[in-house]
């Protein structure tokens, strides 16, 4: 077993562990500086794979962009109180049954694809920023256009979605389902 | 190679904790002179031996932990904030290489190829200990100001992204030891000016320094995230603050002003780390010049101008960049 | 690197690249233009819809035989040009019923997530490649979760929003997991690649099996189908009545225009696998859809109920996986869209001018406007299937092609629920011909937009009805070029 193996290992242990504890966790905060923890180690995993960039990107973008602002909304909404107990019974038996079967397909995934001995490799392709810019600008420069064109409609949701209600006139009653427009004119 | 990496580490993180305690007197004594008066000079000469007072203070006070306050991350948040601005800065370049007595040694610890990007993610992990401190404290002007700090963050974190690519096109890399060569003939300040005057001000709201220290006000929040620490976790944070001054300067000084560059630094490397730590040292002197100067600006005014002045002008000057090396012949 | 882009790439993908600068357009309109007339934007973005229809027809025909481009990203045949026609018709239609008397606030983001959620329809429908279309997935989506939740102030509208949301979310991440196992196997992204990979003696049933069925988690909540259909009733009765519309028409066409692509081009492999588990959820899909709608008392939900069984007629079709097959699907989906859309057009006139969208607000609609109740009533016996109507050869084109390929129990299954379905439709006409008007209404007023829209669906479903030759060679068109690869 070399070193990178015996790391590999660790490693995986660690977002195995963090992932569980997310979800058992009874308080919001803990599950989401577990969930910041696993994704440091998805992303100390890519590093091992030899993509350097991929893993100061998963840093940057999931762990201290994506989760700042779960931890925002957590704390904003006092999420530390969550009420205990689900109003479906038996979801936790199903997740488990279907968390099986989902471990069984890439058991099966990895036995047919490649054999059990590749469990650690490491990229041989370049994977510096410049090699990784001109893939994306030649061969995926769709994907790449129509992923900013969905932060752009994300951006406009946030937007509308969250608009100030204009100042209401005294004596207009809130109108429900008057016209299908909701608001005023 | 391991051992090269540990005592290099090491310099730098006692570089950076004495550094610390240094620079504090520095800005009192400034900040002093500044208001007409002298500033601390009891403890040792010129008051050199300041700061030492001043943690055998910090050490000796009673540490209280706030009840119902969660206790795990009250404890840990000081710690988690004060890591990232350790390090930070491993990857900025001191000089280049030394020769001694027949072996080379590098004056960098590392020379990653995405130096920048990992500036990038220390940065945007350095929020969490503002965000947990201000949470665990059970403390509504805690909560309000670690969240402020947070959002204030956050937001400055993108115009300071899009100023650090002006100095990539340039240099045509992201490994800071590249950008800090191609500088040997122009400061990038001066190509740049826009994304140093970006980079300034969003450094400037990134570590909560006035005139962006809304979130730390001691007369409006009273005191903000930290204001029921005491003792060594208070002294902590406060480290953190600093440390994290002296990291932006360090990098603003790699970045725009040419970082270890300066005259006869090719037959002298050693002139190298003497060029940055004068160039840190003006940055600090101008940071804390803005601390004397400015009043502190009001938490909406500050939020709109992270997103609809700088944000904008940081992406516009993207855009010059690109198109202006692109005509010119990168 | 000029060589990736040949102008003549450029010039397939024109209607798409025009459909982004009109929605920019658009956006960019509403915020400079504030004086304009109340109407302006909407004729503006028709006009903007056709123009790409018309570049759609000049420079974006496909040629003979499939034509990769973008990379392998992207595929122009006849399949992607059909259903392109299909979404902008209904997007313009969608756009003519959302005309309010009052104009209100976010127009201009109206209009600009529309046509936004139009190009990823486009982009959907063409996709050759599990990454692409992925993305495109996402594109489609986000739009329409914004556009479901736009009146948030009224809790139904939001509620909407967020179901529609959170379920759109989570089966689109099932659906990645499986994309995720099909890139594991076959190393690479595009469709072919899959397709060889999957090959049936190289794999064990079980492991194609699993991707299978969370590959089609996502496609069933996209079509509404059961057992991913629990969200239809709440979004569309919640959600704006033209969103409502088009989410029923358009997106799920381009829910269905992937899934052909899908099921031909990559698991062509495994038949008995596509029937088997297409064949249950469309039986479900109908049972469901048939039975649910006989207690509904609101009009939107009824229509939601009556959407999913649509969607399980429409499965029938795809289950079968022979040429007949896929071709009555899509001739169903271009009978559907007319359909559905004079239904929900319908119900935004009443519920516009009443305040309400139960049923009981139809009751006498005859005597109110007849030509509302004439367009409404054209529509039910439509989606009833009854000759003469569009519907009628949707039904029996996708009946025919179960019987054609052995499978009679499934079409025996189908016309019992049509027959089932034609109760609550007949019961919607006596509501609306032999009810007694309600107390105190008077004349509903239709304005100009909302008459064209139901001109020109009742005019297709007539159309439809009678004239099927023209269309059923395209849609036959389509099927074919679906099988050879």
């Amino acid at each position: 077993m070399s070193p990178a193996v015996i790391i590999f290992i660790v490693l995986a242990l660690v977002a195995v562990a963090c992932a569980v504890a997310m979800l058992v966790s009874k308080n919001a905060v803990y599950s989401a500086l577990f969930l910041v923890l696993n994704f440091a180690t998805i992303g100390v995993i890519y590093l091992m794979l030899g993509a350097p960039f991929i893993a100061v990107a998963q840093i940057t973008v999931y762990a201290g962009a994506i989760m700042v602002l779960f931890l925002f909304v957590i704390m904003l909404l006092g999420g530390e109180n969550l009420r205990l107990g689900e109003p479906l019974r038996g979801q936790r038996l199903i997740g488990l049954i279907f968390g099986a079967v989902l471990l069984a397909e890439i058991v099966l995934l990895l036995i047919f694809r490649s054999g059990m001995d590749q469990m650690v490799g490491t990229l041989t392709i370049d994977t510096s920023p410049a090699a990784l810019g001109l893939e994306m600008f030649n061969k995926y420069s769709l994907p790449f256009e129509v992923t900013s064109l969905v932060l752009l409609v994300a951006v406009i949701g946030a937007v509308i979605l969250t608009r100030v209600d204009p100042i209401r006139r005294p004596g207009k009653p809130d109108q429900d389902r008057k016209d299908q427009s909701g608001r005023q004119a | 190679m391991l051992v090269e990496w540990i005592i290099k580490s090491v310099v730098i993180v006692l570089f950076m904790t004495a550094g610390f305690a240094y620079v504090t007197l520095y800005e009192r004594r400034l900040l002093a002179r500044m208001q007409t008066r002298i500033g601390p000079n009891r403890a040792g000469p010129f008051g050199l031996l300041q700061p030492v007072a001043d943690g055998i203070k910090l050490i000796f006070k009673e540490e209280l932990v706030p009840h119902n306050a969660d206790k795990l991350i009250f404890t840990l948040a000081p710690v988690i904030t004060v890591i990232p601005a350790l390090i930070i800065t491993a990857v900025i370049p001191w000089g280049d290489t030394l020769t001694i007595g027949g072996t080379k040694i590098t004056l960098y610890l590392t020379d990653v190829n995405i130096g920048i990007l990992y500036l990038m993610a220390v940065t945007s992990i350095s929020v969490y200990g503002i965000t947990l401190a201000g949470w665990s404290s059970n403390n509504k002007y805690a909560l309000l100001g670690g969240l402020r700090a947070t959002a204030q963050m956050i937001s400055y974190e993108l115009a300071l992204g899009l100023s650090f690519v002006g100095p990539i096109l340039i240099a045509g890399s992201m490994s800071l030891l590249d950008i800090v060569k191609a500088q040997s003939s122009i400061p990038f300040i001066l190509l740049q000016p826009a994304g140093f005057i970006i980079f300034f001000l969003a450094s400037l709201a990134e570590v909560n320094r006035a005139p962006f220290d809304m979130p730390e006000a001691e007369q409006e929040l009273t005191a903000g995230y930290h204001v029921e620490y005491s003792g060594m976790k208070f002294a902590l944070f406060f480290m953190a603050e600093y440390i994290k001054l002296i990291a932006v300067a360090m990098i603003g000084s790699t970045l725009f002003l040419g970082g270890y560059q300066g005259p006869f630094v090719d037959q002298f490397p050693i002139l190298g780390p003497v060029y940055l730590f004068a160039k840190v040292i003006i940055w600090l002197g101008v940071f804390i010049w803005l601390r004397a100067t400015l009043p502190r600006i009001r938490y909406d005014r500050l939020m709109a101008f992270g997103w609809k002045i700088m944000f904008p002008i940081a992406l516009l000057n993207v855009l010059v960049t690109a198109v202006v090396l692109v005509l010119v012949g990168g | 690197m000029t060589g990736s882009f040949p102008a003549a790439m450029l010039l397939k993908s024109l209607p798409e690249i025009s459909l982004v600068i009109l929605a920019g357009l658009v956006l960019l309109l509403s915020l400079v233009w504030k004086k304009r007339p109340p109407q302006a934007l909407t004729w503006i973005t028709i006009a903007g819809l056709m123009l790409c229809l018309l570049l759609a027809l000049l420079f974006a025909l496909p040629v003979k035989g499939p034509y990769l481009i973008w990379g392998g990203l992207l595929k122009i045949d006849v399949l992607s040009f059909l259903f392109r026609m299909i979404f902008l018709t209904g997007a313009a239609l969608t756009v003519l019923i959302s005309v309010e008397r009052q104009p209100s606030q976010g127009q201009g983001e109206y209009l600009a997530l529309l046509i936004t959620s139009v190009f990823g329809m486009c982009l959907m429908a063409a996709s050759a490649d599990i990454l692409m279309l992925y993305l495109a997935i996402e594109i489609t989506a986000m739009p329409l979760f914004i556009l479901a939740a736009f009146q948030f102030r009224q809790k139904k509208s939001a509620e909407a929003g967020l179901k529609y949301f959170l379920y759109g979310a989570m089966t689109s991440t099932v659906m990645v997991f499986g994309f995720s196992l099909l890139f594991g196997i076959s190393g690479q992204t595009g469709y072919s690649a899959i397709a060889a990979a999957l090959e049936p003696d190289r794999l064990p049933v079980s492991l194609t099996a699993g991707i299978f069925m969370l590959v089609l988690v996502g496609f069933l909540f996209k079509v509404s189908a059961a057992p991913f259909h629990f969200w239809a009733p709440d979004v569309y009765e919640g959600a704006p009545t033209p969103i409502a519309g088009f989410l029923s028409t358009a997106s799920k066409a381009a829910g269905f225009a992937a899934l052909l692509r899908i099921l031909q081009e990559v698991f062509r492999a495994s038949p008995e696998l596509r029937f088997g588990l297409l064949a249950a959820a469309a039986v479900a899909s109908m049972l469901i859809g048939n039975f649910l709608a006989l207690r509904q008392k609101n009009l939107k939900r009824l229509l939601a109920y009556s959407s999913i069984a649509q969607a399980g007629y429409i499965l029938v079709g795809a289950a079968v996986g022979t040429p007949l097959g896929a071709s009555g699907a899509i001739y169903y989906l271009i009978a559907y869209l007319v359909t559905n859309l004079a239904a929900f057009g319908a119900v935004a006139v009443v519920s516009s001018n009443t305040g309400s969208d139960q049923i009981a607000a139809f009751s006498g609609l005859n005597r109110r406007n007849a030509a509302l109740a004439l367009v409404l009533g054209a529509a039910l016996l439509s989606l009833g299937g009854v000759p003469v109507f569009a519907g009628f050869f949707g039904k029996f084109l996708v009946f025919a092609s179960a019987v054609q390929a052995g499978a009679v129990w499934l079409a025996v299954i189908g016309v019992l629920n049509a027959v089932v379905g034609l109760y609550y439709y007949l019961n919607l006409l006596k509501v609306m011909y032999l009810d007694p008007v309600p107390e105190g209404s008077g004349p509903l007023t239709v304005v100009f937009p909302w008459k064209a829209a139901l001109l020109v669906c009742a005019a297709g479903i007539l159309v439809l009805g009678f004239i099927y030759r023209p269309w059923y060679h395209w849609a036959d068109l389509a099927a074919q070029m679906l099988l050879l690869h």
